[in-house]
């Protein structure tokens, strides 16, 4: 019961439902705040790993990282959360770091880096341009490309009468994208 | 393009291990098929940075609602301080305001009290009936508006005295003008009977001018108690008074 309860929420934050993550983050966000504050963390910057750690934890369960879990999503997000402030420590260089914190860090086999390097220029290119696709489009890539549905599973979700269909609607969104960042 | 749904198996993780081979093979030697999949490679990362980009200012939201939810009960530490300080600031400035540049009206209340019944001691007991003694009784009463009514009906109700309680009694119901109008005579009265009342008339003159803003002839009053060769009444209130209002 309580396994499929966890799923049931995966499954929500992997569709990144909006009510789903804000009950995560008002039921952890007080603990983690000053649990970070421990660490000498302001509030601003625990705010911001805190949301980080949020991030990180919807990545994985859309990137099928994670597909369930032992423990709690508090638990979670605290492990997530803890690394993220021994990272920044790390960036600032403010701190010497322990070898507890090497350790902490090789028990993540996820992945914990939200905002990859640098775009290319075809890259941000793309970005701006997927701004100017229909909603149906970007709802059909978004599916398919950021949340790992299969397209079997998406013909089912937004009510095609075929695969083929929706095959077809894929491909045209995807060489309307090509047009719109070429031109 | 031939061989594209493979592009879809490779993001469906649903390729066979020989559909795997052909596929890396293919992205050797197919320069359109490469450079399809190199695109929706892109894409994937561009879409999730994007997904993650608007899941950020959606926590963003969370947190700013939050904020403007209990940031009334919640105020940082350094305000709370600096509140206090204000309103420590304000509450002197209040103070010393009202104690070195008082209102007329604080300098007023301050310093006026209703003179002393010196006619006609109220004695417990003794049942006088004449009208002069029940207004005296009604005046220490604080019963001011009967005891002007009875002043008015005394036999000698132009004497100095009369007028000057009479006087006290419209001071005390704060009408200051029909206070003026009797204390004027009674200051300038030639009366050189034991109930001369000019020192007590120019004092409580002053006050009612003082109430009445015309800070002039409240000074001129004022300056004429306080410079008197022989009476002491009230000098050194006037004296203090002067210091205020010149």
């Amino acid at each position: 019961m309580k396994n499929e309860n966890t799923k049931n929420i995966l499954e929500l934050i992997r569709k990144g439902d909006k009510a789903t993550l804000h009950k995560i983050y008002i039921d952890n966000r007080d603990i983690f705040i000053n649990f970070s504050k421990k660490y000498g963390v302001n509030s601003y910057d625990a705010e911001d790993i805190y949301q980080d750690a949020i991030l990180v934890l919807q990545k994985n369960v859309v990137m099928g990282k994670v597909t369930n879990l032992n423990s709690s999503i508090s638990t979670y997000l605290f492990a997530i959360g803890k690394y993220k402030i021994f990272q920044s420590f790390r960036e600032n260089s403010k701190i010497e770091y322990s070898d507890d914190i090497e350790i902490s860090e090789k028990s993540f086999d996820y992945d914990v880096n939200l905002y990859p390097d640098n775009l290319t220029k075809q890259q941000r290119l793309l970005k701006i341009s997927i701004n100017k696709l229909g909603e149906r489009c970007k709802e059909i890539l978004t599916l398919f490309y950021y949340q790992g549905y299969t397209l079997d599973e998406i013909t089912e979700i937004l009510n095609y009468s075929d695969k083929k269909v929706l095959k077809s609607q894929k491909s045209r969104c995807v060489k309307q994208l090509k047009e719109i960042t070429v031109s | 393009m031939k061989n594209i749904e493979l592009i879809d198996k490779y993001f469906e993780n649903t390729l066979t291990p020989k559909e795997q081979l052909l596929f890396n093979d293919l992205l050797h030697t197919d320069k359109d098929f490469k450079s399809e999949f190199v695109f929706q490679k892109d894409l994937k990362k561009v879409i999730s940075i994007t997904q993650t980009e608007n899941l950020k200012s959606m926590l963003q939201g969370f947190e700013k609602n939050l904020s403007n939810n209990s940031k009334v009960f919640f105020l940082p530490k350094k305000w709370l301080i600096a509140a206090s300080i204000i309103l420590l600031i304000g509450f002197g400035f209040w103070f010393i305001n009202n104690s070195y540049f008082p209102s007329n009206e604080k300098l007023y209340a301050r310093n006026f009290e209703p003179y002393r019944n010196i006619i006609q001691p109220v004695v417990r007991g003794k049942n006088i009936n004449s009208i002069e003694y029940k207004a005296f009784a009604a005046y220490e009463n604080k019963n001011y508006h009967k005891a002007i009514n009875l002043y008015n009906s005394v036999d000698n109700t132009d004497a100095d005295y009369i007028q000057f309680y009479k006087a006290m009694c419209y001071l005390s119901l704060d009408k200051t003008n029909e206070a003026i109008n009797l204390l004027l005579p009674v200051a300038t009265s030639n009366n050189q009977s034991d109930k001369n009342f000019n020192e007590m008339a120019n004092w409580y003159l002053g006050l009612a001018y003082l109430k009445n803003e015309e800070n002039k002839k409240a000074l001129s009053q004022f300056c004429l108690i306080a410079n008197h060769p022989t009476n002491t009444f009230k000098q050194k209130e006037a004296k203090e008074i002067i210091e205020f209002i010149k």
